[in-house]
């Protein structure tokens, strides 16, 4: 098969994460190939064609190592296979394969922080104080050890510590009980975990997805978040990477205020020498902020306060993903209030946080959709889009835990939205059925038979995306205007030069802008190539339709004696 | 001198500007009482200071001009007119004119009367193109880039300028709720009686990017509620409360600053005794232009006597003099107060006068009430589940300010209930005179606050 898309040569495009839209698909529920009920490896194979016409750049899988399935794959049990759900190895190999020629990257997710307690190690370090492993995990008599360390899942966790009735001790766990934190003091620890990033970066992947990042080290007397101990690990997982593997790239899960986060870059004057990449976790909450309180300060006080990063290095941004809509990065009053507003039932609330897909969140108004992913693939950072967002997808809040958004992918009207040949009955969950999200109604095979689709939307912005670097490259500036309602910023590259305009109420409105500094420049809008009048000295005046944006690019008037 | 020639032409230009505070009279004369060139290559600029006679009126108002040698285009649509064979335009819309003005600045230059000022460090815009924004009743403001903001007063009034003064202060307290000032600009002059007088001329502060004004951001919030006919204010998605608990929580940073930096004293029982006795006269002359008043009047009256004999010493302060949500503007770092000249009705005395913070806090108050009826008035007459509904908007934030104002200052400004009731009403009364003379169909707005007193006399 050929494809016009094929990966550069290797070491020579390092900054293609900057550019790049990504996915975060997971293999459990995107297609399951062999009839049991759960997506694998090899379904995923058989889609990639969508994701490359959707226009991905990288796709992002969850963890699909072996596990016993206790936290969605996150408590791992072995670095170095495939659940066998999911398939094979070789599976593993020919999915990278058969992505780079389709021009795809692949990353994945690490969990760096803890193992599941199933893991060899764990079990290893409970039987054998003294053997190879004994010291592997953070164990200790009593459970006093760093008490001013929050508990992070405030829902089912009592204390960060849990007494092994086999050792006879307490092991530190900073998520859930059945996920002892590694011992980074250990330096066998830091080589086992170098040596298992090294084994999937021989198989050919792009990078890595680095889980809950901040925890990895313990200190008495601190809150045992971003330590230095912790930089210095990244430092050393990073120089692997560039003394062996160029193009690939880190990426951060610091659930963090910008401030923090950027930490995580490392050092300024080097471009960045730990993470590539780091989620920018506030900006998501702001927008749902800002769109329901018709006001643009909640995404603008937080642009402000982002804080400027090296130049090697990118913000990822997301509107939604297989965890809760995150509310740690809002104030209390602000999380109260998101709570009020958007998970009225109180089974929609997970945590600290909302477990809705995007178009449930907007009651599936297809205006607010458009205006979420406009926001998302225009504002500073690469997007990560999440697997059935670009076809609305709903979720089913009756499903345990953060399961109501993992629900499968729904490709056909036909049985089990076309994700699996089993028994609907055997299904790993099922396929939502109500009546506005449910796959007989929404599905990729009539949104691809339907050009005026949200999936045929999603990738004709995604193209504009693409043809305008100022989107991965270019600074942001806020202009403000005369509308409070309406959030107006330029992304400018070079001579790329974006105009991005959004009304982030639900009625119609005007904005004047001050766009004095592109004076004799003309908006063209990216979508239709419409020619707007030129800039003067005097505010720009636009009017927008309810919930409506535009992207402009601006650029030099043709000179009237070539018209 | 060539600037007499410019000067020819100002009793025509005058009347047309929206600034020109005389415009219900013909112009007697005009004369420059300060005239200082501020650059001599084409096109000359020429600071004038020039008095107006209408009838026993004397008004002086600041005129910069430029003198070009040839036309124009781009500058048509501020012609004054030729003068000895030159082209004279405004010089404030003149980029070449005020490019000169902020070097001047920077040179922290004294010419002629002039003196020009920057404040310690202040980094100066220079190189950048200036725009005029807005003409308001009494300055012109441009902007340079988007980096600082000169507003220029053009009717001028003899001592100091309290907009230049609680902006210079405040900027030296590092207040976060202003924009910081840059540089300001004096000038003298003689008047017609030989007296040599002098004034601050304009200003330059930081300009607030991104910002826009709180009634713009107060009437989303309200327009939001008016389109939901079953939901309370506090349940809309446009909810404007946090917002203004943070307003309230800036507005008492601002003056507890400024009774750091300037004066205060305690207001004796004598002065509220006085105070009241101006309310009661504005109450009295009111009621001859607001008939629509008198039936309420006895009882509004009520809330000057209990000031009257309010038996407490108060203290006061300078004060914002004229807050409104017009007068606040929200940027992505919090809330701003800006223009601090005061009421421009009222004599400078009055403007720069010690006085009850509360006063602004009531001021902040009717304007959530404005805000919340405006749209009521003009858009939906009669129709009293809005007005409902509108009031409990009032009602919440005005609720949320004083709670933001309270987390600030350590104490409830709605405890203070008889100073607050009696600057509220004050207010009030105000606003009936005014809407009755400019604009009737907004009577409405403080009828209802006044039936309201009046139903629940404090």
């Amino acid at each position: 098969m050929n494809h016009e898309h094929t990966l550069p040569a290797p070491g020579t495009d390092p900054q293609w994460f900057k550019r790049a839209v990504f996915y975060e698909v997971l293999v459990r529920s995107f297609k399951d190939s062999d009839g049991d009920g759960v997506g694998d490896l090899s379904g995923l194979i058989e889609r990639l064609d969508h994701l490359e016409w959707l226009g991905v750049d990288c796709l992002w899988l969850p963890p699909f190592y072996p596990s016993p399935l206790r936290d969605g794959g996150y408590d791992v049990s072995d670095y170095k296979n495939v659940l066998p759900e999911f398939g094979t190895l070789e599976d593993f190999s020919r999915f990278v394969r058969l992505a780079h020629d389709r021009g795809m990257r692949v990353i994945v997710d690490f969990v760096m922080n803890h193992t599941s307690d199933q893991h060899a190690w764990f079990q290893s370090s409970r039987e054998d104080p003294d053997g190879p492993y004994g010291d592997f995990y953070v164990w200790a008599d009593d459970d006093s050890g760093y008490p001013e360390a929050r508990i992070i899942f405030v829902d089912t966790e009592t204390s960060n510590w849990s007494f092994d009735p086999v050792r006879r001790q307490y092991y530190w766990h900073r998520f859930f009980s059945h996920q002892p934190d590694l011992n980074y003091d250990n330096p066998a620890v830091a080589e086992a975990m170098v040596d298992a990033l090294r084994f999937w970066l021989d198989l050919g992947i792009d990078g890595f997805r680095l889980d809950a990042v901040p925890y990895l080290f313990e200190e008495e007397g601190t809150n045992c978040e971003n330590l230095p101990q912790t930089h210095e690990f990244l430092k050393q997982v990073r120089k692997v990477i560039e003394d062996e593997y160029p193009d690939t790239v880190l990426l951060c899960e610091a659930n963090q205020w910008p401030a923090d986060v950027v930490e995580y870059f490392g050092d300024f004057s080097a471009g960045g020498d730990e993470c590539h990449m780091a989620f920018h976790f506030p900006v998501m909450p702001r927008i749902f902020m800002a769109v329901r309180r018709e006001s643009r300060y909640p995404v603008s006080e937080i642009m402000a306060q982002t804080p400027v990063i090296p130049t090697n290095c990118q913000w990822g941004i997301f509107l939604r993903n297989h965890d809760e809509l995150t509310l740690e990065m809002v104030t209390d009053d602000e999380r109260d209030y998101m709570w009020t507003e958007y998970a009225k039932d109180p089974r929609m609330k997970a945590n600290i946080g909302i477990r809705r897909r995007l178009a449930p969140l907007l009651e599936n108004d297809t205006n607010q959709i458009e205006l979420f992913t406009a926001l998302l693939l225009s504002l500073p950072g690469s997007p990560v889009l999440y697997y059935g967002d670009e076809i609305g997808m709903g979720d089913n809040i009756w499903l345990g835990d953060r399961d109501g958004v993992r629900t499968p992918m729904q490709w056909t009207p036909d049985r089990n939205a076309g994700f699996s040949t089993a028994d609907p009955g055997r299904l790993t969950l099922p396929a939502v059925m109500d009546a506005v999200y449910g796959y007989q109604v929404t599905n990729v095979e009539s949104q691809v038979t339907n050009t005026s689709s949200l999936l045929h939307w999603t990738r004709r912005m995604i193209e504009a995306r693409k043809e305008n670097p100022a989107f991965g490259l270019g600074d942001f500036i806020d202009l403000g205007g005369s509308n409070p309602s309406v959030l107006s910023y330029v992304r400018a590259f070079g001579d790329d030069i974006v105009l991005c305009v959004n009304n982030l109420s639900r009625f119609p409105q005007p904005v004047e802008l001050d766009l004095r500094r592109f004076e004799g420049s003309q908006p063209v809008e990216l979508m239709g190539g419409v020619r707007f009048p030129p800039i003067g000295e005097l505010p720009y005046l636009l009017t927008l339709a309810p919930h409506g944006f535009y992207w402009f690019r601006l650029v030099q008037p043709i000179a009237e004696a070539i018209q | 001198m060539t600037a007499e020639a410019a000067v020819a032409l100002l009793p025509e230009w005058l009347p047309q500007q929206r600034w020109f505070a005389g415009k219900n009279q013909p112009i007697d004369s005009v004369r420059a009482v300060a005239a200082t060139r501020l650059r001599d290559t084409d096109p000359e600029v020429w600071h004038l200071l020039v008095e107006v006679a209408q009838g026993d009126r004397r008004d002086t108002y600041q005129v910069p001009v430029s003198l070009r040698e040839h036309y124009d285009d781009r500058l048509e649509h501020i012609l004054l007119g030729d003068a000895e064979g030159r082209y004279v335009y405004d010089a404030l819309h003149d980029k070449e004119a005020t490019a000169e003005l902020l070097q001047r600045f920077a040179d922290q230059d004294r010419v002629g009367t002039l003196s020009f000022h920057t404040e310690p460090g202040a980094s100066l815009p220079l190189g950048e193109s200036s725009l005029v924004l807005t003409h308001e009743q009494s300055n012109t403001s441009l902007a340079y880039g988007d980096v600082a903001l000169l507003k220029a007063f053009r009717r001028v009034v003899p001592g100091i300028n309290p907009d230049i003064e609680i902006h210079d202060a405040l900027t030296r307290a590092e207040s976060e709720y202003v924009a910081p000032l840059l540089g300001w600009l004096d000038g003298s002059w003689v008047d017609g009686s030989g007296q040599r007088q002098e004034a601050g001329l304009a200003m330059l502060q930081a300009f607030l990017t991104t910002a826009t004004d709180g009634w713009a951001l107060a009437t989303t919030s309200v327009r939001d509620l008016y389109a939901e006919g079953d939901l309370h204010a506090d349940e809309v998605g446009g909810d404007f409360a946090g917002e203004a608990e943070r307003l309230g929580f800036a507005t008492a940073e601002v003056h507890a600053a400024l009774t750091e930096v300037l004066p205060t004293r305690m207001l004796s029982g004598d002065d509220l005794v006085a105070m009241a006795a101006r309310m009661r006269s504005r109450l009295d002359a009111a009621v001859v232009t607001v008939p629509e008043l008198t039936q309420h009047a006895p009882v509004l009256a009520e809330a000057f006597d209990r000031l009257a004999a309010l038996d407490e010493a108060v203290a006061a302060q300078r004060i914002h003099g004229d807050l409104h949500l017009g007068q606040v503007v929200r940027t992505v770092v919090g809330w701003k107060l800006v223009d601090f000249e005061g009421e421009p009705a009222k004599s400078l005395a009055e403007r720069v006068a010690l006085d009850s913070p509360i006063r602004d806090v009531a001021a902040m108050l009717r304007s959530f009430d404005y805000a919340a009826l405006h749209l009521l008035v003009v858009d939906h007459p009669g129709s009293d589940q809005i007005a409902y509904r509108a009031s409990e908007w009032a009602e919440r934030n005005q609720a949320a300010f004083c709670d933001g104002y309270a987390k600030a200052a350590g104490h409830d400004p709605r405890e203070d209930v008889v100073l607050l009731r009696a600057y509220e009403t004050d207010k009030v009364v105000y606003e009936a005179v005014y809407e009755a003379r400019n604009r009737p169909a907004w009577l409405a707005i403080p009828l209802a606050a006044v039936e309201r007193f009046a139903t629940d006399p404090r």
